[in-house]
């Protein structure tokens, strides 16, 4: 988008292109130290974990010495693959659960709740909502196992015995996504909520807007781009998940929280078919990159 | 998710970075890195390998001996293992392996052949059977480990316990039904006590394919996951149905531990530290290891096991011939193909692998011992009556068809059998499952036997 934008206000003293291109290779120079970077440490094994997933590569056995192509063999498998579906279904589940609607929507009404207080109130609140996403994905699953265990928190308080790490497993590790993952989308309505001009929220008042209308008229649309960013970042963190479920649930029991990511982990770093594996990692990314798309398109539409 | 993918990717690249010149000569002296698994109930091999090094480094001056643990499961230290073995720089110069394993590695080239160096080495001729030799054999006939334990696997179970529900001790089960019999009869008169205990879930990995699953099918008439003369694998079939069937029992009727538990990586410690000590457990399928966890050696020793623990051996699916059943595996030193110094690391082989060190693990980890002059010595039964019971059970053991593809074939089971175990599948349909994804896991239907 930088390299799109860039060439325009040189382009009007020097029609020639010269100093032009020259203006460009000056802009683009403080951007060589971090592309070479990224192409020494990420490129090759990028590169190659798309090559592997169109070869039957494993970590040992004669197929990791004599590795051959197998074209979209992979991929077949994948689709027909109930194991594979499953997790597809549960990594949507867990996207738009604790994501989409769980993260977004309380990190937004916590942030409109905070508009206004006193400080020590934002203060006391922001530090306790901060500090469950400042903890290592680890320490978290730890907290919330002991909570949701058999003999946890949460069982002794309700003087009842569930294991509900076993019986709801995707509603355990999606609360405690939420309860980690809040905080990003709470600082970034705090943020953007900042923004908002009081003259505007105040005279729509005037005219007799209630509070639900003020928000949906008048605050929403006024915030709609963080919101879309908001979504984006927080759909492709939730998408690559990985520690929290693995440590709550193991993707278990069974196969009943084994979401994609954990579902690849078990392909490639235990059943050693790395091959198969970064198949299905090359999936996730083209999920990922349909989900930001969408979101892209809504600003766009928004703007329109 | 192109961050995650990366982010794993650095990850090995960091770990093959760190692993990176582990052999290479310093300051004059040679090192030799020695890959290890150590667990905190499960420190007999930490505890053997140190004084191992101790005693070669004594012998060996100008060598060094790093010892590198990995923390962790079974399953962890495999999938360790394999990512240091990617690539010669990472790799370990020895390391302790697990025999079903070997094939693989040997196919993979990781692997050196140490019958050179063996035919070297008396104590192998003399002190070794030929059964526990045969432990690290490949498939093109060389040896690529020495053992450092072997094993059996069978019954143990609470006297007390039997004596509240009314069962007599000592106990044998002549078939399966026998065995149910209890577990219901312990259900029914003991409340608030687990009947009966197995692994059967995909955490606990090659344990429940070789303790739980296994057990049951070789059990069965003609039961094989492998056909020897038609070299071939055998694509479920009645045995298969009738050995998840039990375990669908155990389940469906409550005889097992709850799903919470089954799904427990500890279970093990939960079994044998925790729940037959207390008496709220009445019977577990399990390793002859089971009784290094009450010795004085163990982290949580229960002296008074000998009188309430009784073990019998796994009966057969019908009381057939031979009547039980069980199954031997084990874990072996083994050298990497990559160490440039082979001459040094064959020699601390036979070190770990001595009269004295091989002793010091057998009685820590409760696994049979391997050799000979171990085996006879009155030190290494002296506070294990169940010893001599299962070294017996050798005579009626099988070895897994470890080749190349059984890890995998291992998968499937373990995923048949949690399966069975949560009831998201009826055994008829596991069994189905497992038919069609055999010929993918063993590269082509035409390795494969139809039902």
């Amino acid at each position: 988008m930088t390299i799109a934008t860039a060439p325009s206000p040189p382009a009007t003293q020097a029609p020639s292109g010269g100093p032009s291109r020259r203006g460009a290779l000056r802009r683009l120079l403080p951007l060589v130290p971090s592309f070479v970077l990224l192409a020494l440490f990420l490129a090759g094994p990028i590169l190659w974990s798309v090559y592997v997933a169109f070869t039957n590569e494993t970590l040992t056995g004669s197929a990791s010495v004599n590795s051959t192509f197998v074209g979209l063999d992979n991929f077949v498998r994948m689709f027909g693959d109930p194991n594979f579906l499953n997790s597809f279904l549960l990594t949507f589940v867990f996207v738009i659960g604790s994501a989409v609607i769980g993260q977004n929507t309380l990190g937004l009404v916590i942030a409109l709740l905070q508009r206004g207080r006193g400080r020590l109130l934002r203060s006391v609140v922001n530090g306790v909502v901060i500090a469950a996403w400042v903890m290592p994905e680890i320490v978290a699953a730890a907290c919330w196992f002991s909570f949701l265990a058999e003999d946890g928190t949460l069982n002794t308080v309700l003087g009842i015995s569930q294991e509900w790490l076993y019986t709801a497993p995707m509603v355990a590790v999606i609360l405690a996504n939420v309860w980690r993952g809040t905080a990003f989308s709470m600082l970034v309505y705090s943020a953007a909520l900042s923004e908002v001009p009081a003259d505007l929220v105040e005279a729509a008042a005037v005219d007799g807007a209630g509070p639900l209308r003020r928000l949906v008229h008048v605050t929403l649309p006024l915030i709609r781009r963080s919101i879309m960013a908001n979504l984006m970042l927080i759909t492709l963190q939730t998408l690559a998940s990985f520690g929290l479920i693995y440590a709550l649930t193991g993707g278990g029991p069974g196969t009943a929280s084994q979401t994609t990511p954990l579902y690849m982990y078990e392909q490639a770093f235990r059943y050693f078919e790395i091959g198969y594996g970064s198949a299905i990692a090359l999936v996730l990314l083209v999920i990922g990159a349909l989900f930001s798309l969408v979101y892209l398109r809504l600003i766009k539409v928004e703007d329109a | 998710m192109k961050r995650r993918l990366a982010g794993s990717l650095l990850l090995l690249a960091a770990i093959a970075g760190c692993g990176a010149g582990a052999s290479q000569e310093n300051s004059g002296g040679k090192e030799l890195e020695v890959l290890y698994r150590v667990d905190v109930t499960w420190p007999h091999l930490e505890k053997m390998l140190g004084n191992a090094k101790k005693q070669y480094e004594a012998a060996h001056p100008g060598v060094t001996i790093q010892l590198t643990a990995v923390q962790g499961t079974p399953e962890a230290y495999y999938t360790k293992l394999a990512l240091l073995n990617r690539s010669p720089d990472s790799a370990p110069d020895l390391y302790y392996h697990d025999t079903f394993q070997v094939n693989a590695d040997v196919a993979a080239g990781k692997l050196a052949p140490l019958d050179e160096h063996l035919a070297t080495w008396p104590d192998w001729d003399t002190q070794f059977p030929d059964s526990v030799k045969a432990a690290a054999r490949g498939t093109d006939g060389r040896i690529y480990g020495v053992p450092i334990s072997t094993d059996t696997r069978g019954l143990w179970y609470q006297k007390e316990v039997f004596a509240k529900a009314g069962l007599a001790v000592p106990w044998q089960p002549k078939t399966w039904d026998d065995v149910l019999t209890a577990a219901r009869t312990i259900k029914q008169r003991v409340p608030g006590v687990v009947p009966f205990s197995m692994y059967s879930t995909k955490i606990h990995g090659e344990a429940t394919t070789m303790q739980g699953f296994e057990m049951l099918l070789y059990g069965t008439p003609g039961g094989t996951l492998y056909d020897d003369t038609q070299q071939k694998w055998v694509a479920g079939g009645r045995n298969f149905t009738d050995a998840l069937a039990f375990v669908n029992t155990i389940y469906r009727e409550e005889l097992g531990p709850r799903q919470a538990d089954a799904q427990n990586p500890k279970l093990a410690d939960k079994v044998n530290m925790d729940w037959f000590p207390a008496a709220k457990l009445g019977i577990s399928l399990d390793g002859a290891w089971t009784a290094a966890a009450w010795k004085p050696t163990s982290t949580k020793p229960w002296p008074e096991w000998t009188d309430k623990i009784g073990w019998a051996a796994m009966p057969t699916q019908n009381g057939q011939e031979p009547g039980s059943v069980s199954m031997s595996g084990g874990w072996v030193m083994a050298m990497s193909a990559y160490t440039p110094h082979k001459k040094e690391a064959f020699d601390f082989i036979t070190v770990a692998t001595n009269k004295e060190n091989s002793m010091a693990y057998s009685v820590g980890t409760g696994d049979l011992a391997p050799r000979r002059d171990v085996a006879a010595d009155p030190a290494y039964s002296a506070d294990n009556p169940s010893v001599q019971f299962f070294t017996e059970l050798a005579a009626v053991t099988h070895y897994r068809p470890a080749y190349e593809a059984y890890p995998k074939v291992s998968a499937q089971i373990q995923e048949a059998m949690e399966a069975i175990t949560t009831g998201s599948r009826t055994p008829e349909e596991a069994t189905a499952a497992y038919a069609r994804s055999l010929p993918a896991a063993v590269g082509g239907a035409d390795k494969v036997l139809g039902p």
